[in-house]
């Protein structure tokens, strides 16, 4: 079912695909190593995570097949739903670690 | 991009390719090219074989664990799981901690009893509901395998530790075997996920 609002907060498997595939479109390899690459190697997914997010990300609206001639690198792109929502997150995530750094900052 | 020929030599992306049939074929109808030429990629660039596999295996693990949990299929187990814990005290409270502890025995052969018929029905399809296609079709066979390995497990734990009070390897017996017929009557009534 596509929605028109973004719903948070994301997982960090979304979040990180979402990241992975802003301002470009990628296959699934591509998407591990720049998932992989952007978190620092602190998430490391693999084909059966990463196919089963991008499933229900497509369900939600978030992304979108891009080319499929070759059933083998099949590449997927954002919509303005996931860019929306990526956005949403990215700021919703740092009023998070704003309040983090204060709060830490006052002990 | 790896080959078609490369796809077929590799042993570890023909066991992935195997393995790769305890996902749901709708979702396989979807992935399976890009899934099998995502593995063949990441064992190309991977610095060793048991980081490659560490890292399919917790993948494994986790998407299936998920799926599996999201369906009707593992809302029906979570609900025997919970009876069990259920069950269980009641029985400790009635019987007391008695050496054999039937229940625990029964339960530690009741889990792996569903993981192998669901295992068994993922891999080789439903079984042949006529008697006169017995032993033609693999899961008939895969299931008389099992069978048969637990007799022989039986029998040796009955060889090695004799008649012990409780017979703990035909609790775990019971309890394995009880496990595939619930796995088997709920597949048939909610479907695999």
């Amino acid at each position: 079912m596509t929605k028109s609002e973004p719903t948070l907060p994301l997982t960090p498997a979304v979040f990180h695909i979402l990241l992975a595939l802003f301002g470009k479109e990628r296959h699934g390899y591509d998407i591990m190593q720049q998932v992989r690459a952007d978190s620092g190697d602190a998430v490391k997914m693999g084909p059966g995570t990463l196919y089963g997010s991008l499933d229900r990300m497509i369900e939600a609206g978030l992304v979108a097949k891009g080319n499929t001639r070759d059933p083998r690198r099949i590449y997927y792109r954002l919509t303005a739903l996931g860019q929306t929502t990526l956005r949403a997150e990215t700021e919703r995530l740092s009023r998070v670690a704003r309040v983090a750094r204060r709060q830490l900052g006052s002990a | 991009m790896t080959s078609p020929a490369r796809l077929k030599q590799s042993r570890s992306l023909r066991l992935y390719a195997r393995l790769l049939e305890l996902y749901p074929p709708s979702f396989l109808q979807r992935h399976r090219a890009e899934m099998l030429q995502n593995f063949a990629d990441l064992e190309d660039a991977a610095a060793s074989k048991t980081a490659l596999w560490l890292l399919i295996g917790k993948d494994l693990a986790m998407s299936l664990t998920s799926d599996f949990f999201g369906s009707r299929l593992g809302h029906y187990v979570i609900a025997v799981l919970v009876t069990w814990i259920l069950i269980f005290p009641i029985g400790y409270f009635f019987y007391g901690p008695t050496p054999g502890r039937p229940a625990l025995h029964a339960f530690a052969g009741f889990l792996p009893g569903m993981l192998a018929m669901y295992v068994a029905t993922r891999l080789y399809g439903t079984p042949q509901t006529s008697i006169s296609h017995f032993f033609r079709s693999r899961f008939d066979i895969y299931v008389i395998g099992v069978f048969v390995a637990c007799i022989l497990l039986f029998v040796s734990g009955y060889y090695f530790y004799g008649p012990t009070r409780g017979h703990p390897a035909l609790q775990v017996f019971g309890g394995f075997l009880l496990g595939m017929l619930a796995m088997h009557i709920a597949t048939h009534v909610y479907g695999m996920p």
